[in-house]
């Protein structure tokens, strides 16, 4: 009774996440060492992202292992912007670019922060869309690396 | 510049929201997840019957982590962050609403339109961390309180084992045994290389005509079997020491009378099994065919069970010499030298006075070697080390 499995990555179920074109575009805009074979990736940040609150059927999360609603109610909204000032894709041996990376939120707030490789991998983990009685759970991506902004904003100055 | 240069990425919050588990993995885990076949772990906390009955020191509640070979507790931390789960766009932003980024950013190298965003589809307030707990962990507990007890008197025979109408030689089918096994196991919050060596340790069987059980032999019980196999291993000249085969022994058990064993075969195998050489122990779910006993361990065994029958509580302590003395009777004659109080295992045996003793389970040996001095020192050790509030301000609250 009191069991429950956690199911490996198969590299089956990545071909099916990656081959499904709706899940997932193409490209991954981020720098090659934060890119996963599922394009997921882990951002830390020392503060809390606030959105306008959304009408009750929207807050709901999104029964598990299904990115999109059916009637795809799923939407996005525009944050910040990420950048990588230092990163060349030229150039992706040199790790130096790790070290500095922005977060601007608005026009005047700036987080700085950068690239770290997690001293213990972390297995990213959800449940299983196949079963329903049982409760399963699978791993989808192990991510090595994270972005994360320890600092608070800082005003930017605008010129 | 090089930030009007470089690559700006859009970065976006996906509503709604999915659900995600961080789990933080040791080298080894790791190791195993990312392996070609890698096997399904199992994430198990022991039955509410089990709980109440194994109570663990350290968590009223927890789930264990159980890899085929190894054990982690699951300890889950909160974080202050926000850790979010990002994954490239999947395109569903207006123009409109970047506009709105790209005005309020009003630099001129954020001015480009971003070429590609990421999207964060799940935020997590708790990482799971895994550790091993400084005992690391038995199946022993939890089988001896799931397993039925095997412990017939004698002239007792037809009590709850009955084995008249049967063919005694056959138990359960291999299949069922290791379905009881399983079943069993399943319940036991630990791996199943842990639930098998506790299942060995015990000398667990499975046996019933009907309604198939899994036993444990009482220490008596398996003192006597031990008798029994020594003196028919004696008469039939089996060197327990050499290479033979269990069923010969099984017929040196067996006298004359063929339809009343004295116990299961599958006791008698139990037994074999857990003292077979280790290098020479066949899978538990092979059969046991030959066997061959380490003599060192088996002595050590003889003398502890010998203990827990005779002196299985302070009240009941024994003269030392007297215990010598029946341990040696229990040994074949060329091992009787061996039998000194010095081979019992550390901590087996506390003494009241200098002349008597008595046994000490497993399970309360572990609580006295592991000195409170030692333990604090460590997790200080450990807290200092650790980023984890938790620990660091465990120690220095006291």
């Amino acid at each position: 009774m009191p069991s429950i499995q956690l199911h490996p990555t198969s590299l089956k179920s990545a071909e099916t996440t990656t081959s499904n074109p709706s899940s997932l575009p193409a490209s991954n805009p981020l720098p090659q060492l934060l890119q996963t074979p599922s394009g997921l990736a882990i951002l830390e940040l020392q503060a809390t992202i606030n959105l306008p609150t959304f009408e009750s059927e929207d807050d709901q999360h999104a029964s598990p292992g299904s990115p999109l609603n059916s009637n795809g109610t799923t939407f996005e909204t525009p944050v910040g912007k990420l950048m990588f000032p230092d990163y060349s894709p030229l150039n992706p041996d040199d790790t130096k670019w790790m070290k500095r990376v922005y977060l601007y939120v608005g026009r005047y707030q700036r987080m700085t922060g950068e690239v770290k490789k997690l001293p213990k991998p972390l297995a990213v983990l959800r449940k299983r869309s196949s079963s329903e009685n049982t409760e399963e759970l699978e791993v989808v991506e192990i991510v090595r690396y994270k972005v994360f902004f320890k600092n608070r904003p800082e005003p930017v100055n605008n010129i | 510049m090089s930030t009007q240069t470089s690559r700006s990425v859009l970065f976006t919050h996906t509503q709604p929201q999915q659900s995600f588990r961080l789990l933080e993995l040791p080298p080894d885990l790791e190791e195993l997840l990312t392996s070609k076949d890698a096997p399904v772990i199992k994430l198990k906390s022991p039955s509410s019957a089990l709980a109440q009955a194994v109570k663990d020191p350290a968590a009223q509640e927890y789930v264990n982590l159980c890899t085929p070979t190894k054990t982690y507790r699951i300890r889950q931390v909160m974080s202050s962050n926000s850790i979010h789960i990002l994954q490239p766009s999947l395109g569903q932003i207006s123009r409109d609403d970047i506009k709105v980024v790209e005005e309020e950013a009003g630099e001129t190298g954020a001015l480009n339109l971003p070429d590609d965003s990421v999207t964060t589809i799940a935020n997590c307030g708790s990482i799971l961390e895994l550790h091993i707990p400084d005992g690391g962990f038995s199946a022993v507990p939890f089988l001896e309180k799931s397993l039925r007890l095997y412990d017939p008197r004698s002239g007792d025979d037809d009590g709850d084992m009955a084995m008249d109408d049967s063919n005694p030689d056959e138990g359960p089918s291999a299949t069922q045994t290791q379905e009881a096994r399983e079943k069993v196991c399943e319940d036991v919050p630990v791996s199943t290389a842990h639930c098998e060596t506790g299942w060995l340790e015990l000398c667990a069987f499975v046996y019933g005509d009907q309604e198939v059980s899994c036993w444990r032999p009482s220490a008596r019980m398996r003192l006597s079997v031990w008798k029994r196999l020594m003196e028919g291993a004696l008469l039939q000249g089996i060197d327990l020491q050499k290479q033979f085969l269990v069923g010969d022994l099984w017929k040196s058990v067996l006298d004359d009378d063929v339809s009343a064993p004295p116990f299961p075969r599958a006791l008698l195998e139990a037994l074999a099994r857990r003292l077979c050489a280790e290098d020479q122990r066949p899978a538990l779910s092979e059969d046991i065919k030959w066997a061959c006993f380490d003599k060192e361990e088996c002595t050590r065994w003889v003398g502890e069970i010998c203990l827990a029958a005779t002196a299985p509580t302070a009240s009941s302590a024994v003269g030392r010499s007297e215990f010598l003395q029946v341990w040696k009777d229990c040994l074949p004659e060329s091992w009787r030298a061996d039998a000194i109080l010095s081979k019992l295992p550390e901590g087996s045996y506390q003494s009241p006075n200098p002349t008597t003793m008595f046994f000490v389970d497993a399970s309360q040996r572990k609580q006295i070697s592991k000195a409170p001095a030692a333990g604090a020192a460590a997790a200080k050790t450990k807290a200092k080390t650790t980023r984890n509030w938790h620990e660091l301000l465990k120690n220095s609250k006291r």
